[in-house]
Parts: C-alpha cells; sequence; structure tokens
C-alpha cells in the first residue's frame, strides 16, 4: 500500500505528519462529523427513494464521505468548484440544498441550482468534461486578479480521458490557480484502477509538471488538511496541485449497477474496516469531544433531514410540456418559436391537456 | 399517533395484472425498515421479492398465502406513525446498502441466478412503473398501440401560426440595408406579409398556384394554369379545376363552338383530342406501317365463350371473344417475342420488353384512350377476365389515369363492336404492333370438306417494318389465328 | 471608403470587439506572436497583450473547454480553430457542453463564446483542410452557426457574434480570405443587416440560386454566365445557417418558381437537404420544379488534383438551373 497522507487512523487516533499540520477544535471535529452523518444520511434516502421508483438513477457517495467533506470544507466561499455528478458532500458543503440535486435523478431536470449563487457548477455527466471549464475558470480568475481559486473533481476513470489530461497541460502551462481532485475510488463502474493505470495516480502530476500527493481519502482531516494546501498553493500563483484521495466506491456505480458482478466481497469487507464516518465518532467518543446527547440529537436532525428529502422528491412537479422550448437560446430563435406554437396547438387538440409521456 | 399505510400491489414489471403472494415474510406486529423484503410474489415470468416502502409497524396482511389478486390490492398495512416516519435508521443502512443486492457471501463473486430472471431493480431486472431497468435512468417503458382521444375527429391544424410567428420576427430582423460591393441590393424589406406566411395565400398575379402533379396536368393537357379558376386551397388550382377547363370533347358537356353562319363550325382542339393527334402523327410518320389479314374460323372460339359464360369460376365476370383473342396473343407473343418490343431511335436499339403490358384501345366519353393490363402475360384466364372488365368499366366511366395508358407494349383494337370488319390501324406509340378485331359474322365457309355456317371474324395486324419483317409479323398473326380458330391449339404451346 | 481583404475584415472586426469590450479575448493555436496562419489575428496580441490573445497549447478540445470555464466567469472567448478539419477533437465540448449548457442551467449561465473555423476548399490543400462540417453544429440546438462570404459581411459578422449572448459557429471561407471589398468604416454592427438574415444579392425572375460561404462568389458568377444565355437568376447569400432565415428564401422562390441550393459540403444530409424540405412544405403550390441541390459528391474530400472534379463550380451550377428549367 502506497503512501498516503493521513491525520486519523481507522480507529479514530489523531496521528501527525510533517507537511499537513492541522489544528482543529472539539466544535470543528463534531462539525464535520455532523457534516458526514447527514450526507451519508441524504444518500441512503436518496437510494432508497430511487429503489421505489420516485428517482429514474442515484449515484451513490457511500464511502466517500470524508474525501467530499474534507475537501469541500476547504474551500473559501469565493472558490469555485466544478464537480462530476456523485459530489452531494461537496454540494452539501457549498450550501446547496440536497432536494434541488434530486431534481436531475429524478428527470425533473437537467441540474437545478444557480451555480453562480453556490459558486457550485451544475453536474456534469460526460466524463471529465468539466475539468477543462475548471480550469478556464481558473485561469478566468488569474485574469481578474482574484484571490479565489477552484477545485475540480473527477474519478480515477476520468483521468484516462483526453480531455483530464488537457486540462492538465493548460493548467500547468497557464499556471492556472486550480487544484485538481481525483476520488479514487478504485473502480469505474467495472472497471478496477489497473485499467486506468500503471502507476498510482498522483504520480502522473509529475509528468506535467506540478505536485501531486495522495492522501487517505477515507480520512476527513488528512483531506481538510491537503485540499486547503493545495488551494493556498494556487492562491499564492504556483498554479496546480493533483490530490489523489485514495477511497473506495462502497456502493453501485448507480443504483441499477450490480458489483457482484466484478468485485470481490472480501474487498468490499476490508473497506469496511476504514470507514469514514466510525473512524470520527470513535474519536470524539474517546476523546469526550462528542457524547451520547451529541449522538442523539444529531440522529434526530439526520431523521429530519431524511423525511424533508423524502417530502420533497415526492413533492417535485414535472415540468410543463412546453418548457422543452424555455432557455435554449438567449436570444429568441425562429424556428423555436414556429415549433413551439405547432406544438402548443397540437397539444390542445387532445382532450386531455398533459402529454403522455410523464416520468412515471 | 398511528399513521396506516396501506402498501398495494405494484406491477413490478412488464405489463403484469396479477400476481400469486407466494410467502410473507413478515407477520403482524413485526418492526420493518424500508427497503426490508416483505414478501414474495410470483409474476408470469418469476418469483419476486417486494421492499417496503414504509418503514414502521406491520398490521395486517391483507392477502393469504396462496391467492392470486389484481395489481393495485392493498395486500399489508404499516402504521408508520411514531418512530419518526420514513426514516432510515443509520446504523442500518451502511451495511444493508453495501450489500450486493444478490445477498453477499463470504468469499466469491457471487453469480448471476442461473434461471433467466432478472432481480428487480438490475440492469435488465423489472423496474417500478412496468419499465426494465437500465444503467442510467428509469429504463424503457412498455407502450400500447393506442391512440390518445383527441377532441374534435380529424381537428389536426395546418401549419397554422407559424406564419405569425416567422412574421414577428421578421420585424426584429429589419434594419437599413448595408453598403455591399455585390451588385443589386436588396433591402431588408419591412413588409414583412408576403414574407411571414409559411401558408400562401395571396398569390403575385403573374404566377398561378398548384401542386406539382397538378402543373404537368396542365401542361399534358395544354391547359394554361393562369386561365384556369382555382378552386383549391390558398388559391390554388385542383386537378378537377383543370380537367374541367380542358374538357375538349366529353359527351354532352360539348366544347364551346362558335357557329358562324351555319356553314360551319368551329370546335376548339384541346386536350384528350390534342393528345390523340399528336399520338396519332408521331406513330404514323415514324414507323413504316405495314398491315396483313387473316380470316378465321371462330366458331370453337364462341363454343369457349358459351362455356366459360357457364362456368361457375366465371361467374360475375363478362366474357367475350376479346377475352380469347387477348390470351390467343399474349401466347403468341411468347413464340414470337420479337413483335412485342420497341425502336429506340435514340439508342440504335431494339427493345423486346419481358413482359406484356396489353393495350385495349377504348371509345370513351372523353375520346379515344389506351389503356393496358399490366403484366397480362402472367395473367390466369380468370385473372384476364377481370382486368379486362374491370378497364372497361373505368374507361366507360371516363375514369382512366395516365398511369394506367403508359407503358403499353401491344394493343388491340376492337372495331368489331361497330360491326365493322378490319381496318388499317395505327400502332400505337412505343410500341411495335397492334390487332385489329373485326366483328363476329355467320359466314358460308368450307368445314370438313363441306359448306356449312360458321362464326367467322378478321383479324388485321399493322406492324413497325423497322423491326418486323413479314416473315415475323405473319407467323404471329397466324398462330394468334391458329388459337382462334381452336382454342386446344394452347394446349401445345 | 477603405478596401480590405475578407482576412482583415475578420481583423477589424476583432479589433473593434476587443476595443470595445475588455473581456473579450482571442485564443487559439498560432493566434498571438504568429497573428494566426491566415494572418487574421495579426497585430492584436502587440497591441492587447497576452493575457487577452492567448497562444494555447494543441488540443482543440482544451482550447473550447477552457473557454467555457473563462466564459462562466464573465469573458467572451473568442477561439480559432485552425482548420476545419481540426475541430472534430473539440466536438464533444462543442456539442455536449457549449451547446447545451445553457439549458442545462434554466438559463442561469451564458456561453458567449465565439468559435472561429476556416471552412472549404480550392485551396490545394493536403487532408483535412478543406472541409465543410457545418451541417454537423447547424443540426445542433443551442448552437448558432453562420458563414460570412464576403470582406464586408466578415468585419460586422464578426462583431455581432461577439455582442451575441449564444454560442456561435463562425465559418470564414479560407479561399475567399484574400478577395478585396469596400468597407465604410462610419457604420457600426449595429447598423448592418442583422447577423441571422440573408441577402439577396442579385435579383432574379427565373430561378432561386442559394449559396453561403465560398460558394457565394461562385454562384454570382453563374449569374452573370447565365445572363448571356437569357437566364435571370435571383442569388441569395444564405449567411446564417442556424437560425435560417426562411421568409428570404420563401419570398425569392415564390417569385421564381425554381431553387437551387449550392455548397461546397456533400449532398448528402447538408444544408441544402433542410432547405429543400422546408421550400417544399411551405412552397409546394408555387414550385415548378423540385429543389435542385449542387454539393460535394458523398465521399472523403479528395486529393488537391482532384478538388476541382469533387467541388461545385459554375458550370455545376448552371447544369443545375438547366436541369430545373426543364420541368
Amino acid at each position: 500500500m502506497p503512501e498516503l497522507v493521513q491525520l486519523l487512523t481507522p480507529e479514530g487516533e489523531r496521528v501527525e505528519h510533517p507537511d499537513y499540520a492541522l489544528d482543529l477544535g472539539a466544535e470543528e471535529l463534531r462539525g464535520l462529523y455532523r457534516d458526514l452523518v447527514l450526507v451519508r444520511r441524504v444518500d441512503a434516502e436518496a437510494t432508497a427513494l430511487q429503489r421505489q421508483g420516485e428517482l429514474g438513477i442515484w449515484a451513490s457517495l457511500l464511502g466517500q464521505e470524508a474525501a467530499q467533506v474534507g475537501s469541500g470544507r476547504a474551500l473559501a466561499p469565493d472558490d469555485y468548484a466544478f464537480p462530476t455528478y456523485r459530489e452531494h458532500g461537496v454540494a452539501w458543503c457549498r450550501g446547496v440544498d440536497p432536494l434541488n440535486l434530486l431534481g436531475l435523478f429524478r428527470g425533473v431536470n437537467h441540474g437545478g441550482w444557480d451555480p453562480n449563487e453556490k459558486n457550485f457548477h451544475l453536474y456534469t455527466i460526460v466524463i471529465g468534461a468539466q475539468t477543462l471549464h475548471a480550469t478556464g475558470y481558473a485561469m478566468g480568475m488569474q485574469k481578474d486578479g482574484s484571490d479565489g481559486a477552484v477545485i475540480a473533481y473527477f474519478g480515477d476513470g476520468a483521468t484516462s480521458q483526453g480531455d483530464v489530461n488537457e486540462a492538465f497541460i493548460y493548467a500547468s502551462v497557464f499556471n492556472a490557480p486550480v487544484v485538481f481532485f481525483c476520488q479514487n475510488n478504485q473502480w469505474a463502474i467495472s472497471e478496477p484502477i489497473e485499467k486506468q493505470s500503471r502507476i498510482p495516480l498522483y504520480q502522473r502530476a509529475r509528468g506535467f509538471g506540478f505536485p501531486g500527493v495522495r492522501v487517505d481519502g477515507n480520512d476527513v482531516l488528512a483531506c481538510l488538511a491537503v485540499t486547503r494546501a493545495a488551494l493556498q498553493n494556487a492562491r499564492e500563483g504556483n498554479g496546480p496541485t493533483l490530490v489523489e484521495a485514495y477511497t473506495y466506491r462502497m456502493g453501485a456505480h448507480t443504483t441499477s449497477d450490480d458489483p457482484t458482478r466484478y468485485r470481490l466481497n472480501n474487498e468490499l469487507e476490508s473497506w469496511k474496516l476504514k470507514d469514514p464516518i466510525e473512524r470520527v465518532k470513535a474519536h470524539l467518543s474517546r476523546t469526550g469531544m462528542g457524547d451520547q446527547a451529541f449522538f442523539d440529537a444529531l440522529e434526530a436532525e439526520s431523521d429530519e433531514l431524511a423525511a424533508h428529502v423524502r417530502k420533497g422528491c415526492l413533492d417535485m412537479p414535472d415540468p410543463e410540456p412546453l418548457s422543452l422550448f424555455d432557455h435554449v437560446y438567449a436570444e429568441e430563435h425562429p424556428l423555436l418559436v414556429e415549433e413551439r406554437e405547432q406544438f402548443a396547438a397540437y397539444l390542445d387538440t387532445f382532450e386531455e391537456s398533459t402529454a403522455a409521456g410523464s416520468a412515471r | 399517533m398511528a399513521d396506516v399505510k396501506q402498501f398495494k400491489l405494484p406491477d413490478v414489471g412488464e405489463g403484469l395484472t396479477e400476481a400469486e403472494i407466494v410467502s410473507w415474510k413478515v407477520k403482524p406486529g413485526d418492526t420493518i425498515k424500508i427497503n426490508e423484503i416483505i414478501v414474495e410474489i410470483e409474476t408470469a415470468k418469476s418469483l419476486v421479492e417486494l421492499p417496503s416502502p414504509f418503514a414502521g409497524v406491520v398490521g395486517d396482511l391483507l392477502v393469504d398465502e396462496g391467492s392470486t389478486v389484481d395489481v393495485g390490492t392493498p395486500i399489508i398495512t404499516v402504521d408508520v406513525g411514531g418512530a419518526g416516519g420514513a426514516a432510515v435508521p443509520v446504523e442500518e443502512v451502511a451495511p444493508q446498502v453495501a450489500e450486493a443486492p444478490g445477498g453477499g457471501s463470504e468469499s466469491d463473486v457471487a453469480t448471476p441466478k442461473d434461471d433467466e430472471a432478472v432481480e428487480p431493480g438490475l440492469i435488465g431486472g423489472p423496474a417500478p412503473g412496468g419499465r426494465t431497468s437500465v444503467l442510467v435512468g428509469y429504463g424503457p417503458r412498455m407502450t400500447s398501440a393506442k391512440r390518445r382521444p383527441r377532441k374534435d375527429a380529424g381537428a389536426t391544424p395546418r401549419t397554422p401560426s407559424a406564419a405569425t410567428a416567422q412574421q414577428a420576427v421578421q420585424t426584429s430582423m429589419m434594419t437599413t440595408p448595408t453598403p455591399v460591393t455585390e451588385p443589386d441590393v436588396h433591402e431588408a424589406e419591412p413588409a414583412a406579409s408576403a414574407h411571414g406566411r409559411t401558408v400562401e395565400s395571396q398569390p403575385d398575379t403573374a404566377r398561378a398556384l398548384a401542386k406539382p402533379p397538378v402543373r404537368k396536368l396542365a401542361r399534358d393537357l395544354g391547359v394554361d394554369l393562369a386561365a384556369v379558376t382555382a378552386s383549391g386551397p390558398d388559391g390554388s388550382v385542383t386537378r378537377d379545376d383543370v380537367m374541367a377547363a380542358a374538357d375538349g370533347s366529353l359527351g354532352s358537356r360539348a366544347p364551346v363552338a362558335r357557329e358562324t353562319e351555319e356553314r360551319e363550325t368551329r370546335i376548339p382542339v384541346k386536350g384528350v383530342r390534342k393528345m390523340t393527334a399528336q399520338a396519332m402523327v408521331a406513330s404514323a410518320f415514324t414507323a413504316p406501317h405495314v398491315t396483313e389479314w387473316v380470316t378465321v374460323d371462330v366458331t370453337r372460339t364462341m363454343e369457349l365463350v358459351e362455356r366459360l359464360r357457364t362456368n361457375r369460376e366465371f361467374a360475375g365476370v363478362k366474357v367475350g371473344p376479346l377475352l380469347v383473342l387477348a390470351k390467343a396473343l399474349v401466347l403468341a407473343l411468347r413464340r414470337h417475342p420479337g413483335v412485342n418490343a420497341t425502336w429506340d431511335e435514340a439508342t440504335q436499339e431494339i427493345v423486346v420488353k419481358n413482359y406484356v403490358n396489353l393495350g385495349i384501345a377504348a371509345a370513351t366519353p372523353r375520346g379515344l384512350v389506351v389503356p393496358n393490363i399490366k403484366d397480362a402475360d402472367t395473367m390466369t384466364l380468370l385473372e384476364l377476365a377481370e382486368a379486362l372488365n374491370q378497364l372497361t368499366a373505368t374507361a366507360r366511366e371516363g375514369r382512366t389515369q395516365p398511369a394506367d395508358m403508359a407503358g403499353g407494349t401491344i394493343t388491340i383494337t376492337n372495331v368489331g363492336v361497330f360491326g365493322v370488319d378490319s381496318g388499317t390501324p395505327i400502332i400505337n406509340p412505343g410500341e411495335s404492333a397492334i390487332v385489329c378485331f373485326g366483328a363476329v359474322r355467320d359466314m358460308p365457309w368450307v368445314h370438313d370438306g363441306e359448306i356449312a355456317v360458321r362464326k367467322v371474324t378478321q383479324l388485321a395486324l399493322s406492324f413497325d417494318h423497322r423491326l418486323i419483317d413479314g416473315a415475323l409479323g405473319s407467323q404471329f398473326l397466324a398462330d394468334v389465328a391458329r388459337v382462334l380458330e381452336d382454342p386446344a391449339t394452347a394446349l401445345l404451346w | 471608403m477603405t478596401q480590405i481583404t475578407l482576412a482583415r475584415g475578420v481583423n477589424m472586426g476583432l479589433r473593434k470587439a476587443m476595443e470595445a469590450d475588455p473581456k473579450v479575448l482571442v485564443m487559439g493555436e498560432d493566434v498571438g506572436k504568429l497573428g494566426g496562419v491566415f494572418r487574421v489575428t495579426d497585430g492584436l496580441q502587440k497591441d492587447f497583450g497576452e493575457d487577452r490573445v492567448i497562444d494555447t497549447p494543441l488540443a482543440e478540445s482544451g482550447i473550447i473547454g477552457t473557454a467555457i470555464g473563462l466564459a462562466l466567469r464573465g469573458y467572451r472567448p473568442v477561439c480559432e480553430i485552425q482548420f476545419d478539419g481540426f475541430v472534430y477533437p473539440a466536438f464533444d465540448q462543442i456539442v455536449s457542453q457549449l451547446a447545451k449548457m445553457r439549458a442545462r442551467a434554466l438559463g442561469k449561465v451564458s456561453l458567449p463564446v465565439v468559435v472561429r473555423i476556416p471552412v472549404g476548399g480550392g485551396i490545394g490543400a493536403v487532408e483535412h483542410h478543406s472541409e465543410s462540417n457545418e451541417a454537423y453544429f447547424a443540426h445542433t440546438a443551442g448552437l448558432k452557426v453562420v458563414a460570412c462570404s464576403n470582406p464586408i459581411d466578415a468585419y460586422f459578422m464578426v462583431q455581432q457574434a461577439i455582442a451575441t449572448d449564444d454560442p456561435v459557429i463562425f465559418y470564414e471561407p479560407k479561399r475567399r480570405y484574400w478577395e478585396k471589398a469596400d468597407l465604410d468604416e462610419t457604420m457600426t454592427f449595429e447598423q448592418a443587416a442583422p447577423l441571422h438574415s440573408a441577402r439577396v444579392l442579385r435579383e432574379g425572375t427565373d430561378v432561386t440560386v442559394a449559396a453561403y460561404g465560398p460558394m457565394v462568389k461562385t454562384a454570382i458568377e453563374a449569374a452573370a454566365a447565365a445572363a448571356e444565355e437569357g437566364k435571370n437568376l435571383e442569388v441569395i447569400d444564405v449567411r446564417s445557417l442556424s437560425p435560417l432565415d426562411l421568409p428570404t428564401l420563401q419570398e425569392s422562390v415564390r417569385k421564381t418558381g425554381r431553387l437551387v441550393v449550392v455548397h461546397e459540403a456533400p449532398v448528402f444530409l447538408g444544408m441544402g437537404a433542410e432547405i429543400a424540405a422546408r421550400i417544399s412544405e411551405t412552397c409546394f403550390f408555387s414550385l415548378e420544379a423540385p429543389v435542385m441541390r449542387v454539393g460535394g459528391f458523398d465521399t472523403p474530400y479528395p486529393p488537391s488534383r482532384l478538388e476541382e472534379d469533387f467541388l461545385p463550380d459554375l458550370d455545376r451550377i448552371l447544369d443545375a438551373v438547366d436541369r430545373s428549367l426543364a420541368y
């Protein structure tokens, strides 16, 4: 097992790392724990909703909570994040209501929040495409003379995509203030990391001329510390860093994937022992920073949040058929004006006003 | 406080209508979690486990094991009130969700089930709402072959206000002209009225509006579109409009004749008359015509006709000697395919047709038309009879279509119906031979060495001597005659 | 009045746009120091600096992808794809991201990116430098696609494209880069003909010939030759491929009753097919003949020694005109 930066062992013990100091108070630690628990709870609820046909699919982040919360909480308000489609934990840190994430998976929109309001870009489904957008955005920040930095999320599979490699090139030659945060969860649907790279992913950065670091992706403290350092590096004008968060996709790629077809159960079992939330709980309990009252209150809050998500999901209205034609262009397009009118007239010839094709 | 929910039997896939409750996995009073398996049902395809959409306490099992119920029937009640509604306890979730849907085993990769059915929720397996599971969304749905009910029957709007839409945008696209070095710059016209309409309601005075086929018809009939009164949609000229204008020699609807001092009557040459004249001239002055005659004893043919008239298969079908002649012609062509050909002056080729489109010249209210029976050589006698009937009836009603008249390879002209014996028919352009069929008369004839009264007729064959020499023409005509004289000859060929 | 070439027209238009708005950037391979392989961006980096005129790495997807990021940050990037045949690596960024992001975000983001592409053949080039791929982009909802044919349009249309908030694929006919025309520099782009309008270049009565980009000049020459035969052709420069200015085409066809569409791109599924379908549908009663299309053959672009057989020329256009008139 290659070296990785760790500040909290799976058993919940604090350890030091020479390059990454982290000084967190009890309040902050409890805050991180709360983030982890709530993020996992929303994820579980969404998974259940999918099984019940309320969502078309769900991409579960189970097992990756620490990588996302740790890096998400390292961001300053003016920093900008470019996620893939699984960063519900980062969305949480950016203040995006979990319900807004569900719209995409329910099929009522392609992304239900204003990116500029939360400095959190919409989910990008094309693998790796967002890393170029992130790099361009960072180049823009550079031109503005802004203090901000950008974080680009992507998975181990994405590192094989041309766009990700082009992003590495652009970011390095232009010295763009972007942190490339790779969640290596070991699997790209059914293909293991060995199919994507011969060498540990963080070492790829060297070939492009910028630093790479591997961090324990299940250790929220290490992820926080390493991401903070990388962002600072970017802010100071030193260009990009590749952070490889070494973690595991405990669930399926998406809800109808069947991982039993391609991976061994004992692998899963061994990663359960490294659970990101368990170690923090253990640490809080052992140090007395978290007592039973705290855990109970958090459980109640989880239930409430889950109920909010469930209700909100079931109440989500389907978009109107004519909204198909909205927002395609900034300026009015005669063809769309014509098509919309014709379609409206056509719909009007039916007894029932809505088209038959709803997602149910 | 209790909040009792009912779980209704869902359609787990493929438009299921009912299922049998095989075994309950929970009992009243059990506390269950969301997604906990509560029952096993049997569908037409497989055994399916159903997960609970509720968490709470099981109330009643509403259906007994072994019963079959319809989709939508409530099968279990669950009290979800009190314990946080539908919340999923945290500690349970991680292991539960992490387990492979098929159930985790200690070591090996679990192999997919041996039977054909895929687990609900897995790729290819049943998904809620009657869909089939896919990796990236709800999955495909079964559709039914039924239309949605509409308000008025046939209320299909025809590109309605697309015009106004275009108009609106056109006004937004206007500006003063640019100085362009290319010649003849056209101003972006503020008058959007002519531009915007997808529907053409204002034809330029110089140009008539008509569908392409109607334009062609007008041209073929020599009708000037611009002079025709248009009665079609959007001010267009219709086919009927053109036909009405073309009316040259229609029976009771005689063309307007200007009478001048009763010594002459002038009839404008239009329509069918014009086309006929053109065809005749084209044929007569291009192909060197030779005509040969033969007189035939057709008594046996007439006897055959009688027998066919009483034949059950031919019930309702008009049968006459023309039918037998048509058949004889087709058979003779098989022996002399060179007659079923045409002279291609442009390519300097003789084109032998491998099919017989048999034309029958017909006098109709509109004039002379020559519709043909397509692929007459592939028809049985009955089919030929029916085709002849059809052709005649259509022609009589004046409804013969241009397509019916195109592509003929040989023609019969029946002058016998007028009581005439024979003639020198003009070949139909595009063909190389035409048979003239005379009246069938009782005539004195030598039969078995003695004078007898027999049914006798004359056949004349005009042919194009560029490609058909006397020998060929004669042999062909002789063969036709042979069949008419003794229909049994056909059996020999 | 100043005489300018088409390349200079784009150059001057870019300059004007950059002067007017500090957010306008130019980016692409060799656009900075070299001034572009056709010198279209000549002098811009010297005057506006490396921050605004950017020589990018040799990675087309990267050009478009980072341009999207820059646009999200409030810039107005004008990307150059060096040759038509090299746009394909960027195809995904263009059709999956550039075209769709506004709709994906329900209007909350704007991508005012212009992608300039020198298009078409007739320059005796090796493979991949003579493509006509406008149909792929015109077929993609969310993109606007325009093609200038002459220096004056080049000058005004590039400014208009930069000013619009929609992503625009901007085709420049490379074989016409050195054609000259007189520009009235006092005119602003707001006063010029709208970006998405077609223009009647020559009025006529017998047949409408519609062309765009490099074929416009060929169409005008064909009309001159036809005039000597007593045929009076109306020539239209289509200019905007998406959206199409259908009303201008319709008005012309209702007058002449015949239409020939000309483009370098292969005929099968080219712009001519869309125009033919729409005109057939909306001008059915006016048509004397089916809409004819003249275009490249449905083969890969040939070696340069064969390109003049491949590309439509004056004779092929007039042959189509004759066939139309024969109906």
